[in-house]
C-alpha cells in the first residue's frame, strides 16, 4: 500500500517535471526541472529495489551531468525563444509520433509474454548477496571484465575527444613549468656588482639584463644590477 | 577462462595505450611516428586475429570464429588504408596530430569488439566505443565550420540511435530473460509464438544498427557528415564501421533472431530496396564528389542488405563478399578524393576532375575503374558482388529486389559516367598537386584489388564461405 | 519491498524537515514582512553601480573542458562503489581487474596532464 503511494507520487511528478523540461520557457528552469526528475526517477528506481542505480543516478546525473547541462544553458549565448518558435508549427507532427510511441507501447504492454525457460537463463544469478550493489560488484568485475575493461577505454576516449576538441596552445598563456622553475639558477636572473661610492646605476648604464641573457655587454665597472628578467611565477 | 581469445583485441588496446603515453611525452612533434607504429600495431593485430583460437569465452560475453575473423581482418585492413592516407591529408592541413592514429586504433578495437560479439551488452559496448571514437575523428578538423558541424550532427543522432538499440535490446532482455545470443536463440525456439514486445525489441535493434550502416530511412545524416569530416575519416566511416555493424546485422539477425526470421526479413528487404533506389536518384544533382560518395555509399549498402534479406548462407556469403568488394573500391575511391588539390587547397566538385585523364592518367585511370566497379561493370570486383547477392536474392525467391537492385544500378550507372566523362573528355583546368607516395599507393594498390579481383575470389570467396556457414551452425 | 523503503525512512524524515523549515522561512517571510519592491530594489546588486551588460555571455570552453573531465573521473568513481563492496568477495582477480581499469584510466591521466589540460593559464 505504501509502496503504491509512493510509486504514484514518484511517478507523477517525474512525468510532471519531464514535460516541465521541454514546455518551461527558462532554460534554467528546464534544467532545474530535469533535476527533479532525476530525482523521482532514482526514487522509482529505490523502489523497484535497485538502490546502487539510484545512487548512481544521484551522483553522476544530478552531481554532474546537470551541472555541466546548467553551465552550457546559463553560458551559452543562445537565443532560446527563437529556438522555441519552431514549436507551434511542428507540434501536430511530434504529437503525432509520440501517440504511435505510445500505442506501440501500450502494444507491447498487453502483449507482455515471457518466454516459458527464462528462469533457468540468466545464470548471473549472486545468492549470497545481501544488497544489490554487492551483487553488482560480484559480477562486474570477475564475471563481466571484459566488458568492464571496455567500459575503460571508453572512458579513455572520452577523456582524449574532450582534449583533443577543445584544448588550444596559447602562446600568451603564462604556464607554470616546475622543470623550468627548478632549473633555474641565480645566474640566470642575478648578477652582484658592487657601485662605488656616489655612483648611480643610471650612470652606470641603468639597468640591465644579466651575462649571457642580453647582447650587451657587461660593463667593465661594477655596477647594482636589479632582476628583471619577466617573472616566471607570476 | 580462455584469455588468449581476446588476444588481438587485448594487444592492440594495449598497444593504443602505449603509443598515446609516448606521444604525450614526446618533446618534438610525434605524429608521424605514432601512425607508423600504430599502423604497425594494426599488422600485428591481424597476425594474432588469423592465429587467434575459436571459441565462447569471457562468461559468454565475447566469440572467436571463422566470421569474427573475416570482419576483423576486413575492419584492420580499411583502417591501415584510412590511417595512409590520413598521414599525408593530415600533415598538410595542419591537423596533424598524434591523437589521430590513436583514436582511430580505439575506433578499430570497437569495431572487432562488434565482430565478436555473443551478448547485445559486448554489441553495445563495442558500438559505444567506435562511435565515440569517430564522433571525436569527424570534429578533429575543429577550426573548420564543416567538420565541427559534421562532428555534432554525427554525435546527435548517433547517440539517438544508440538510444533505440539500447531500448530494443531492454525490450529483448526483458521478453527474453537473457542478452546472450545463445540463450536467446534457444528462448526464441523454446517458444512457439514470438511475444509482440520481443519483436519490437528485434525492430528496434535493426532501427539502431541500420542508422550505423546508413540505410534509408536513417541515412540524413550521411552527406553532411561525409561532406564535412576531413576525407581520410570519410574514408574509414565508410569502411570499418560499417563493416562491424554489418557483422552485427549478420549476427544477430542470422543467430538469436534467425528463428524470427519471417518477422525481420521484409523490413530488411524494404530497407534494401528503399536504400538501393534513394541511393541512385539521389546521387544524380550532387556536384561535390564527397557527397557523391554519401549518397553511393548508401545505394551499397542496400544491395549489401540484400544479402542479409535472403537469410540463407548464399545469401549471407554475398554479403560478405559485396562488403571486402566494397571496402577496397570505396578506401580507393577516397585515396583520388585525398589526392584532389590545388595550389595547398583540396577541391571536391566533381568539376574539378576535369581533364585529369590528360593531367594525371594514372590517378584517373585508378578513379575510372573505381567508377566501373562501382556500376558492377565485369570483370572488375563490384560485379562479383552485385552477381553473388542478386542469384542469392533470386534463390531466396526475392525476385523484386532483384529487378530493384538491377534498375537502380542502371541509373546509378549515370553518375558514375558521368565522374569518368568529365575525367576524360571535359577540358582540363589546372593539374592537381602531386599526390604524396603514400596516397598513390593506396589508389594504385586499390585499383589493382578492383581491377584484378578475379585472381583473389577463389580464397575471399572461400573465407566468406566458412564464415557465413558458422551463422547458420 | 517494504523492507528497502523502511530503510529510508529516516531520510524521508530528514527531506520532510528540511522542506518543512525551509518552507516556513520563506513563508513566514512572505506573511510577516512588509513587501515594497521597486526597480531599484528589484535590480541586480553590482558593488553600488548599474549593472555593465548581460549576463549571458559565451565562456571560455574551458570551464566545459573541467566540468566534462569531473564527469569522466566521476563515473570512474562509480565503478569503485560496488568493487569496495564487494571486495571481500570477489577475490584476487576482482581486485587485479579494477587495477587494471584504473591503469587505463592513469593512461589518460597523466595525458591529461602532460597536455596542459589540469593548467590554468
Amino acid at each position: 500500500m505504501i509502496t503504491q503511494i509512493v510509486f504514484w507520487f514518484f511517478a507523477v511528478v517525474l512525468i510532471g517535471s519531464a514535460v516541465m523540461v521541454v514546455s518551461a520557457r527558462n532554460p534554467v528552469h528546464s534544467v532545474l526541472f530535469l533535476i527533479l526528475a532525476f530525482f523521482n526517477a532514482a526514487g522509482l528506481f529505490l523502489i523497484a529495489g535497485a538502490e546502487f542505480l539510484a545512487m548512481i543516478l544521484v551522483i553522476a546525473y544530478v552531481g554532474a551531468v546537470a551541472v555541466l547541462f546548467l553551465f552550457v544553458v546559463m553560458m551559452l549565448d543562445v537565443n532560446f525563444s527563437q529556438l522555441r518558435e519552431g514549436l507551434q508549427r511542428y507540434f501536430p507532427v511530434g504529437a503525432a509520433v509520440g501517440l504511435v510511441l505510445f500505442v506501440e507501447l501500450a502494444l507491447s504492454a498487453s502483449a507482455w509474454r515471457i518466454a516459458p525457460n527464462v528462469r533457468d537463463l540468466p545464470h548471473a544469478r549472486v545468492p549470497g548477496a545481501s544488497s544489490n550493489t554487492e551483487a553488482l560488484g560480484e559480477l562486474i568485475y570477475t564475471h563481466y571484465v571484459f566488458l568492464f575493461q571496455a567500459c575503460g577505454l571508453v572512458l579513455l576516449v572520452a577523456m582524449i575527444g574532450a582534449i583533443v576538441l577543445t584544448l588550444r596552445d596559447r602562446p600568451s598563456a603564462k604556464r607554470q613549468d616546475v622543470a623550468v622553475q627548478h632549473a633555474r639558477v641565480p645566474a640566470d636572473t642575478l648578477q652582484m656588482m658592487t657601485l662605488g661610492l656616489g655612483e648611480s646605476t643610471t650612470g652606470n648604464g641603468g639597468f640591465r639584463r644579466p651575462i649571457g641573457k642580453s647582447a650587451e655587454k657587461p660593463v667593465s665597472r661594477p655596477a647594482l644590477v636589479i632582476e628583471n628578467s619577466p617573472d616566471r611565477e607570476g | 577462462m580462455n584469455w588468449t581469445l581476446a588476444l588481438p583485441e587485448i594487444v592492440l588496446s594495449v598497444s593504443g595505450l602505449a603509443i598515446l603515453v609516448f606521444g604525450v611525452l614526446q618533446r618534438r612533434d610525434p605524429t608521424q611516428v605514432c601512425s607508423l607504429l600504430t599502423l604497425a600495431a594494426f599488422v600485428l593485430t591481424g597476425v594474432l586475429v588469423l592465429l587467434a583460437p575459436d571459441g565462447i569465452g569471457y562468461n559468454s560475453v565475447f566469440v572467436g570464429d571463422d566470421f569474427a575473423r573475416y570482419m576483423k581482418i576486413l575492419s584492420l585492413a580499411g583502417a591501415a588504408l584510412s590511417l595512409i592516407l590520413s598521414m599525408d591529408y593530415n600533415r598538410r592541413e595542419g591537423i596533424g596530430r598524434f591523437e589521430f592514429p590513436v583514436l582511430l586504433l580505439f575506433s578499430t578495437v570497437g569495431t572487432m569488439v562488434m565482430a565478436s560479439s555473443e551478448n547485445l551488452m559486448t554489441l553495445y559496448i563495442g558500438l559505444e566505443l567506435q562511435s565515440l571514437a569517430i564522433y571525436i575523428l569527424c570534429a578533429f578538423d575543429r577550426d573548420r565550420l564543416g567538420s565541427a558541424e559534421a562532428g555534432l550532427k554525427y554525435f546527435v543522432l548517433g547517440s539517438l540511435a544508440s538510444g533505440l538499440l539500447l531500448y530494443g535490446v531492454s525490450l529483448v532482455f526483458g521478453f527474453a530473460g537473457t542478452m546472450e545470443y545463445r540463450g536467446l536463440q534457444a528462448a526464441l525456439s523454446a517458444s512457439a509464438e514470438i511475444p509482440t514486445g520481443l519483436v519490437i525489441g528485434i525492430v528496434f535493434i535493426i532501427v539502431g544498427l541500420a542508422f550505423k550502416v546508413s540505410a534509408v530511412p536513417f541515412h540524413m545524416w550521411t552527406p553532411d557528415v561525409y561532406q564535412g569530416a576531413p576525407p581520410p575519416v570519410t574514408s574509414f566511416m565508410a569502411g570499418a564501421p560499417k563493416i562491424a555493424a554489418f557483422a552485427l546485422l549478420l549476427r544477430v539477425m542470422a543467430g538469436p533472431f534467425g528463428t524470427a526470421s519471417h518477422q525481420w526479413q521484409l523490413l530488411i528487404e524494404l530497407i534494401s530496396m528503399a536504400s538501393m533506389l534513394f541511393g541512385a536518384l539521389a546521387a544524380i544533382p550532387q556536384t561535390s564528389i564527397k557527397r557523391l560518395m554519401a549518397y553511393s555509399s548508401i545505394g551499397h549498402m542496400g544491395y549489401a542488405l540484400m544479402g542479409l534479406a535472403a537469410a540463407t548462407p548464399a545469401g549471407m556469403r554475398g554479403t560478405l563478399i559485396y562488403l571486402a568488394v566494397y571496402l577496397f573500391m570505396n578506401a580507393g575511391t577516397f585515396a583520388v578524393i585525398v589526392a584532389m588539390r590545388r595550389r595547398g587547397r583540396p577541391v571536391e566538385r566533381i568539376a574539378d576532375l576535369a581533364g585529369l585523364g590528360r593531367t594525371d592518367p594514372g590517378l584517373a585511370l585508378a578513379m575510372a575503374i573505381f567508377m566501373f566497379s562501382m556500376i558492377g561493370v565485369p570483370p572488375l570486383s563490384g560485379f562479383f558482388g552485385k552477381l553473388l547477392v542478386f542469384s542469392a536474392a533470386l534463390q531466396a525467391g526475392l525476385p523484386v529486389l532483384v529487378v530493384v537492385g538491377i534498375v537502380s544500378s542502371v541509373i546509378g550507372a549515370y553518375y558514375y559516367l558521368r565522374v569518368v566523362k568529365v575525367m576524360y573528355f571535359d577540358v582540363a583546368t589546372a593539374a592537381f598537386d602531386r599526390p604524396a607516395a603514400s596516397v598513390s599507393l593506396v589508389s594504385a594498390g586499390m585499383g589493382l584489388v578492383t581491377g584484378l579481383f578475379i585472381l583473389l575470389l577463389g580464397p575471399v570467396s572461400s573465407a566468406a564461405q566458412a564464415a557465413a556457414a558458422v551463422l547458420f551452425r | 519491498m517494504h523492507v528497502v523503503l523502511a530503510d529510508y525512512f529516516p531520510v524521508l524524515v530528514f527531506v520532510v524537515i528540511a522542506f518543512g523549515i525551509a518552507g516556513a522561512m520563506l513563508g513566514g517571510s512572505l506573511l510577516a514582512g512588509q513587501q515594497k519592491p521597486y526597480a531599484e530594489k528589484l535590480s541586480a546588486y553590482e558593488c553600488g553601480f548599474d549593472a555593465f551588460d548581460d549576463a549571458r555571455r559565451r565562456f571560455d570552453v574551458r570551464f566545459y573542458l573541467v566540468s566534462i573531465l569531473f564527469i569522466i573521473f566521476d563515473l570512474e568513481v562509480a565503478f569503485l562503489f560496488p568493487w569496495a563492496v564487494a571486495l571481500g568477495r570477489i577475490g584476487l582477480f576482482g581486485f587485479l581487474s579494477m587495477l587494471a581499469f584504473l591503469g587505463v584510466l592513469t593512461v589518460g591521466f597523466i595525458y591529461e596532464w602532460r597536455k596542459g589540460a589540469l593548467d590554468w593559464e
